[in-house]
């Protein structure tokens, strides 16, 4: 991902954070002045600026700053929201989005001294109904939230050489000078302090080190690499407040003795009398014991050794004679022991089991989770794939051999479906983080078409595979928008019609038998099906004097290039779309359909598989082969009489299905199988639905089971094959072919692409 | 939440990992590729809570967290994290756009180690983090 990619994500952040922002002033100007939509407006403008600055956007975060400064003295009560700031703030907003649009670089910075002085005004109580009391108060804080500083960035400039940001020389002499004394402690280290950025930072503001204390000095022995020992007494300039010094020693606390002019040094603090040094030395005590049988002896006898300079590096590292000679033998020798007793006594708190183990993980009983992976998940559920089939493979074997009804086979049965729904679930996600968006959706097309919309959800906590749900967003969306703008009547529509005048959505999901339903449900003016109807035959989707069933009528709203909305509004009615859910939601092998009662309202239900991974398939016989036709293409199976089929020229039938003529596929003829049956009325014909070219009948001898198949990509194992979408191995362990319907359709019904491999 | 292998350019062995805590996906994005480039391994959660979540079971060298966050933001982080032992030391810096002396004084009570200001100097960034993993 590079910087521009990111930036992306920045851009679709502002955008989001405008929405909020606006939202948030309209109900404001709507008259709610409560905390949390202050809250709202003044978190997005905080969002832009956070963004902006990263971004290096100066103008956007100069302007943000000062937005955000006048919203959060709104947010404090530092200042009135009145009717009058609430339309400045409109308009502020509005500039920002100006703002956000230059930093894109669809546009030219705007000009927006004349608003942010207004803004300032309005912090010092320049809009007019503003007492001014009030506004000198928040003038002068201001200043002080200016002037704040930084902590570790400023400590850090002089690290990695940021030159510019060392502070001027500091030249004026008329206050006097004072001095700070300052030692930093072990716990500083220990903590993450640098005592060398803190006396760098003195430095940059004009100290000079005027002493370095060193009488804390121990002997070698006696030496503990990680403790200070120095004390350091820095001259300051005058003009250098006490303030400015204590700050860079915000975050040390404790960890640095600090001291003014004539004060006393601060006293040496060993680290030995910090609690946290203890808890370290115990820690490092219990790490360091199996390696070494008697610890306690070891340090003795290093001290009594005398370690020369050349003492090995495994003495320093030794938690013992880190504290040899500033604690006593004793401290060290308790320390092991501390720690063990300890560990385990936090471990049987959390979890009296007997086995009680001085694993620190053990003493979180909260819920615990672990992070996988995805490609390996995707491994394991594929080979719990493979498993199922094997299983079904053997228990044809066994059953051809006569042992259809041992034990142990019903129970490896019954083990290999609990894996393969566990391995399922592990893919699972609840829906709510669908739902979950479309409260803003709403609030999005609220504003833009004036309908206010009440959602309901129901069955959030149902869960489907995560690549389901991450592409059921795109239409789910696309199904919202179009029951706002189409479905839902404006308010005065609503309250002409005898209905409450703020609408109703409603999402509903639900497993059922082996797929979730989702239910988008609105109750708006329903799906008028003479208008439908009409716009289908002006647009030539069907002819004039088709005899359509209401179902099907409403199914023409699906059909590509259909639009019924009488202008096209900014939300939706492009004459793309419903055509795209459609195909959207096949894609994730589901299916889509339609109730509509008009006047009442419109319900979408999207029929879902729990996961991708396995297909529902019929399987049919054609000859000597065994075909898989994916079930989202099925609409129904039957077998014709006579006197529903027409002869087409000479190579073509076409089968009558009520009143509507399909052409009749043979599956036999176009993949080359031996010995299928010619004749539709003695074998069974399946009405299939494509992509494009309408329906079709694929003829076949007859269906033999309708079951879930795993897909197996023809391309990786092979290569691709035309009209055949993939693999799949059946449970007596033959290989068999997966159709697909759209090509096999597409090049059946047009000739000159007859080029189907069996 | 998603790991990065770090990239190739720092072989060093003890490869400092963090946990970056933010909201924002673009200072998510960025954070990422500010760090894995200065070779850290860098995890990632959205707010204080599935840090939280995800801290209970895995271990990192220091912790790296927004303020203003959904859910748990970060004080409420800190503060849960310091009360149990697994990482009642871990080294947690604040990463914000907040600057009031107010704010770092809470964060500092509630076990903060320290506290940058945002918009971040990656270099300065990334020398803090060092330094405080020790």
């Amino acid at each position: 991902m590079n910087d521009d990619d990111i930036q992306q994500i920045f851009f679709v952040e502002c955008e989001e954070a405008l929405e909020a922002t606006e939202m948030g002033l309209d109900a404001c100007k709507a008259g709610t002045h409560d905390s949390e939509t202050i809250n709202a407006i003044f978190r997005g403008v905080h969002s832009i600026k956070g963004g902006a600055g990263a971004f290096g956007h100066t103008a956007l975060a100069s302007y943000t700053h000062c937005f955000e400064n006048l919203l959060g003295d709104i947010r404090e009560d530092k200042v009135a929201l009145t009717p009058q700031l609430t339309d400045l703030l409109l308009l502020a907003c509005d500039l920002l989005r100006n703002h956000v649009e230059a930093a894109r670089g669809s546009g030219d910075i705007p000009d927006d001294t004349a608003l942010m002085e207004k803004l300032e005004a309005a912090r010092s109580g320049g809009v007019e109904t503003i007492e001014t009391s009030t506004g000198e108060i928040t003038g002068d804080s201001i200043g002080d939230d200016l002037d704040l500083d930084l902590d570790l960035d400023a400590l850090l400039d002089d690290l990695t050489g940021d030159a510019g940001a060392t502070s001027e020389p500091q030249a004026e002499d008329e206050a006097p000078s004072w001095l700070v004394h300052l030692r930093p402690h072990a716990a500083a280290l220990d903590n993450g302090g640098e005592p060398l950025l803190w006396l760098r930072e003195l430095a940059s503001l004009g100290g000079i080190c005027e002493a370095c204390g060193q009488a804390d000095i121990p002997g070698l022995d006696g030496f503990d690499t990680d403790q200070g020992y120095f004390a350091w007494t820095f001259r300051m300039p005058g003009s250098v407040a006490r303030e400015d010094v204590a700050e860079i020693f915000d975050f040390a606390g404790e960890d640095c003795g600090l001291s003014y002019d004539n004060d006393p040094l601060p006293p040496l603090k060993l680290r030995a009398d910090t609690p946290a040094a203890r808890s370290n030395a115990a820690k490092e005590a219990s790490k360091a014991e199996p390696a070494t049988n008697a610890p306690v002896d070891k340090a003795k006898d290093i001290r009594t050794a005398a370690p020369a300079p050349e003492a090995s590096p495994a003495s320093t590292a030794s938690p013992a004679s880190t504290g040899a000679g500033i604690a006593p033998p004793a401290a060290s020798a308790v320390a092991p022991d501390k720690a063990e007793t300890n560990s385990e006594g936090q471990a049987q708190e959390s979890k009296p089991q007997p086995a009680a183990t001085s694993n620190s993980a053990n003493s979180n009983p909260a819920t615990q989770s672990v992070r996988i992976d995805l490609a390996k998940l995707d491994r394991l559920i594929d080979g719990v794939g493979e498993l199922v089939i094997a299983q079904a493979m053997l228990a044809q074997r066994l059953e051809n051999e006569n042992f259809a009804h041992i034990e142990e086979l019903g129970l490896l049965d019954t083990l290999i479906r609990d894996i393969q729904e566990h391995a399922m679930a592990f893919r699972a996600q609840p829906i709510s983080s669908v739902f979950g968006r479309v409260p803003r959706l709403l609030r999005e097309l609220g504003s833009n078409t004036g309908k206010h919309v009440k959602l309901e959800v129901f069955g959030e906590g149902t869960e489907l595979d995560k690549t389901v749900i991450e592409r059921l967003s795109e239409p789910m969306t696309h199904l919202i928008r179009n029951a706002v703008d189409h479905g839902i009547e404006g308010p005065e529509d609503r309250k002409a019609a005898g209905k409450n005048p703020e609408g109703t959505l409603t999402l509903a999901a639900e497993q059922k038998a082996g797929r979730v339903v989702i239910h988008i449900k609105d109750d708006g003016r329903g799906i008028n099906r003479e208008k439908v109807l009409a716009k289908a035959i002006e647009n030539g989707i069907v002819s004039e004097d088709a005899n359509l069933s209401d179902d099907e009528i409403c199914q023409l709203i699906f059909a590509p290039g259909f639009s019924t909305a009488a202008e096209v509004t900014s939300v939706s009615g492009r004459g793309v779309g419903m055509d795209v859910v459609k195909s959207n939601v096949r894609d994730l092998g589901g299916r889509i359909t339609i109730e509509s009662v008009e006047g009442e309202g419109t319900t979408f239900s999207l029929a879902l598989p729990l996961t991708l991974a396995i297909s529902d398939g019929m399987i049919v016989q054609s000859g000597d082969l065994s075909l898989v036709v994916p079930l989202t293409h099925v609409i129904e199976s039957l077998r014709p009489s006579p006197e529903d089929l027409k002869g087409v020229g000479t190579q073509r039938t076409m089968l009558n299905v009520r009143g509507r003529f399909v052409p009749v596929i043979s599956l036999g003829a176009v993949t080359g199988a031996k010995g299928w049956i010619d004749d539709p009325c003695k074998g069974v014909v399946v009405l299939v639905e494509t992509e494009g070219h309408g329906q079709a009948a694929l003829m076949v001898d007859l269906i033999t089971d309708q079951r879930q198949f795993v897909i197996k990509s023809l391309d990786a194992n092979f290569r691709t094959v035309d009209g055949v979408a993939g693999a799949t191995i059946l449970g007596n362990g033959q290989v068999s072919l997966i159709v697909d319907v759209d090509h096999m359709v597409r090049a059946a019904v047009s000739p000159s692409s007859l080029a189907i491999a069996a | 939440m998603e790991t990065n292998q770090p990239s190739a350019q720092d072989a060093s062995s003890s490869q400092v990992r963090v946990l970056t805590v933010d909201d924002s996906a673009s200072m998510r994005a960025l954070l990422r590729a500010a760090l894995t480039s200065s070779g850290f391994e860098v995890e990632q959660a959205e707010d204080g809570q599935e840090a939280l979540e995800w801290l209970a079971t895995n271990e990192v060298d220091v912790v790296l967290t927004d303020i203003n966050m959904p859910r748990l933001d970060g004080f409420g982080l800190i503060e849960k994290l310091r009360e149990s032992a697994l990482h009642a030391e871990r080294p947690i810096l604040v990463l914000t756009t907040e600057s009031s002396d107010e704010k770092k004084m809470r964060a500092k009570n509630a076990g903060a180690t320290g506290w940058i200001v945002k918009p971040f100097d990656a270099a300065k960034l990334t020398a803090a983090l060092r330094r405080v993993a020790h």
